[in-house]
């Protein structure tokens, strides 16, 4: 009886060390093998999300002490302005502010051995606006299209189009707004040195981009937004 | 013969619910013991089987071949040589020949208790 008692104990231990053991073996503890710079870059993208929340905080809360203050009296403009600022987000109003125009125009050797004119190809116009919105906060327009974050550049029967409607053969205005002039400045040296000049010249386009100025106007969208999934409330509800 | 199961049965589920982790680094001590206990509780079983157990040796030789195991280990990770192979090998060959004494000593049991019955049902 003795006996067996002890090779209970014995089986008891070794069982329980071969469970430790199979444990350590499937779970080997997880180890963080970031490097210094990669935590940093990660920290960096924590902190770039903070600040955006912050700036959108505050905006939140400026539209909010505006509807308290101006309770009653002027609820209606208050909602007024803020209807006016989604349509300018969505762009769907003329806007104006600091910006660059760039023309599009046929480069001089394609006149020259007299290469027959053709259109931008939407992949280049897309690349375009890939490239260009690598910077926040622009607002843009092509050829009197304006581009928003709906808009579809494509082909359609053979024709380049933007939102559905043609752009014309070249040449063409492109204009961008920024906030404020210096980011203007600063999208007119990116675009100075960007390799986009360069696809286009192989496309036998010159792009001519002009000085910063304080005063562009660009269109808004003529179409309006198809509304599939907000409904409007009744009445009194 | 359920006793011993059980208690098989209960260190396993405690070692799985206990969620003990033994760091990287002690995981050889861990398997070398593991292969010691192993070996003699064969070897325990074997000498049960032959009737040549002894409570004594059986206990002392769990507990210090387990400790001069992982003493072993230890002794090779700092001297650089790695003297932990020696005790797996030395426990392996030892696992196999307890393994095939024990099987000898139950096929002759086996055979010695069909004998007993066919002579029983032929009377």
């Amino acid at each position: 009886m003795k006996r067996k008692w002890m090779f209970t104990f014995i089986l008891l231990i070794v069982g329980f060390m071969v469970a430790v053991q199979y444990n350590t073996v499937q779970q080997p503890e997880e180890r963080d093998t970031r490097d210094s710079w990669a935590i940093r870059n990660e920290l960096a993208k924590e902190r770039k999300l903070h600040s955006e929340l912050l700036t959108e905080v505050r905006a939140l809360d400026q539209t909010l002490g505006k509807y308290n203050a101006s309770e009653g009296a002027s609820a209606g403009k208050a909602l007024a302005d803020t209807v006016h600022g989604l349509y300018q987000q969505a762009g769907m109003i003329d806007k104006t502010g600091p910006g660059i125009v760039i023309d599009v125009v046929p480069s001089e050797e394609s006149v020259a051995f007299g290469t027959p004119l053709h259109e931008v190809s939407p992949e280049l116009l897309t690349r375009f606006v890939n490239d260009v919105n690598r910077f926040k906060g622009i607002d843009m327009e092509i050829d009197g299209k304006r581009v928003t974050a709906l808009s579809a550049i494509r082909d359609i029967n053979g024709e380049t189009t933007v939102n559905g409607l043609p752009v014309s053969l070249p040449p063409f205005q492109i204009k961008i707004l920024s906030g404020d002039m210096e980011s203007s400045e600063k999208l007119y040296n990116f675009l100075q040195s960007s390799s986009i000049l360069d696809d286009f010249y192989l496309d036998d386009f010159v792009l001519e981009i002009g000085q910063p100025q304080s005063e562009v106007t660009i269109n808004g969208r003529i179409d309006k937004f198809e509304n599939r999934f907000l409904k409007e409330l009744p009445k009194g509800g | 013969m359920w006793l011993p199961i059980l208690g098989l049965i209960l260190g396993v589920s405690l070692g799985f619910l206990s969620d003990i982790h033994i760091p990287q680094e002690y995981g050889n001590y861990l398997s070398i013991a593991v292969l010691a206990a192993l070996d003699t509780l064969l070897g325990g079983i074997r000498a049960h089987l032959q009737r040549v157990y002894d409570d004594q040796v059986f206990i002392t030789g769990f507990f210090f071949n387990i400790l001069l195991a992982a003493g072993l280990a230890f002794l090779g990770v700092h001297l650089g040589v790695d003297l932990y192979l020696a005790a797996i090998f030395a426990f392996g060959v030892r696992l196999f020949q307890n393994l095939a004494v024990i099987r000898r000593v139950l096929l002759t049991k086996w055979s010695e208790y069909r004998k007993v019955s066919t002579t029983n049902t032929s009377k």
